[in-house]
């Protein structure tokens, strides 16, 4: 596997940050929907410690993957068509304006609380806001909705993966697979 | 009959110069802080009841003897202002005081140590206490500071035993207004 980008397919660093970042998205969504039913203590603490570890690591792949496709070219949209086209990088922006805002939100959530916020027991961060019961609640209100607008959105983002992978039949979903073989290249009509 | 009568004054005075006794007044805290998660938090215990015996001249005969109402605790957190009255920490329905009485003090150069047994939750352990007394008028002002290890007296055992959640040591901070004792 190529580590960069090349015109037909993702390459092993957009590859691993796009899985890693998904597993994360996907683990600290469930974990966060069973954290917030659990009865108080040391089992509650610890997972939201974990559920608040993972959104920072998500966060800051995110950083390091916005750098990396800032340096390295895209491979070429399969050929689709115009709205198709429109509606995938529509997609695409949203999800990244919401892997910033989710774990941001969360952040300032903690910080309007007054938690603590530490990864993985390992080191602190700082909070980004003073302790403030309003502002408290109205970020954790759309950490809350901001999750159920990306699960929205990714039902879209994986859908259009599949449709595109299973009647389509282009390489969509393949290109962004680890390990798997692209199809020729279909040269008929697109639409 | 004339040594005697001196020998009364000398101890009479002895007495009200050694053995100062003192009223806590308005302004005195009882303050702590311990770490959460890698944070430092403080608390404070609103009520607690002092008596303090204290001269700087005579060291040795002085004396704190200390009670405080576990159940005013105060974090400035609900959620651990709600956890730590109940049983996994202090357990105010069976043990509702913390109860410091030193048993004795030492001097080395300008340092003061109130050494005391600390009883908590049913368990007594000695606890020192640095002192440092400042005079003025008919009173003064107190501070104390010493350390606690919380799993000592079994505050927030079993699941909450993990000290690298909730730091074993707690850090103890009084400030005492002293008033001339009516």
């Amino acid at each position: 596997m190529l580590v960069k980008n090349s015109t037909e397919r993702w390459g092993g660093i957009a590859k691993s940050l796009h899985w890693l970042m998904a597993l994360g998205i996907l683990g600290n969504g469930i974990v966060g929907l069973i954290m917030v039913d659990m009865s108080r203590g040391m089992n509650k603490l610890n997972i939201f410690a974990i559920h608040k570890s993972i959104g920072l690591t998500v966060l800051a792949l995110l950083v390091l993957r916005v750098c990396w496709r800032m340096v390295d070219r895209k491979p070429i949209d399969e050929p689709m068509p115009r709205w198709q086209r429109v509606a995938a990088h529509a997609t695409h922006g949203v999800l990244y304006l919401l892997m910033l805002a989710i774990p941001l939100s969360g952040w300032v959530y903690n910080s309007a609380h007054g938690y603590p916020l530490q990864w993985f027991k390992w080191f602190n961060l700082p909070a980004l806001v003073e302790k403030n019961d309003a502002l408290s609640d109205l970020a954790g209100e759309t950490h809350e909705i901001l999750f159920w607008v990306i699960v929205a959105v990714l039902v879209a983002h994986v859908g259009g993966a599949l449709v595109h992978h299973w009647f389509e039949r282009d390489n969509t979903l393949l290109r962004m697979l680890p390990f798997a073989r692209l199809r020729s290249r279909n040269h008929g009509d697109p639409s | 009959m004339k040594t005697l009568f001196i020998l009364f004054c000398l101890v009479g005075m002895s007495g009200s110069a050694v053995a100062a006794d003192y009223q806590v007044e308005k302004g005195s805290t009882l303050n702590f802080s311990g770490s959460f998660q890698g944070e430092k938090f403080d608390g404070r215990f609103r009520d607690f009841q002092a008596q303090i015996r204290y001269d700087s001249t005579n060291i040795e005969a002085s004396k704190f003897d200390v009670i405080v109402d576990l159940a005013s605790v105060s974090t400035n957190d609900k959620d651990r202002d709600e956890a730590l009255p109940g049983a996994d920490f202090f357990n105010v329905g069976k043990f509702p005081n913390a109860h410091f009485v030193t048993r004795q003090f030492k001097k080395d150069g300008d340092k003061i140590t109130a050494e005391g047994t600390l009883t908590m939750k049913g368990v007594s352990k000695p606890v020192n206490l640095d002192v440092v007394f400042v005079s003025r008028d008919a009173g003064g002002t107190l501070d104390v500071t010493g350390k606690v290890q919380r799993l000592d007296f079994g505050i927030g055992a079993g699941e909450y035993a993990d000290t690298a959640t909730i730091g074993d040591e707690i850090q103890i901070k009084g400030h005492l207004e002293l008033g001339a004792k009516l």
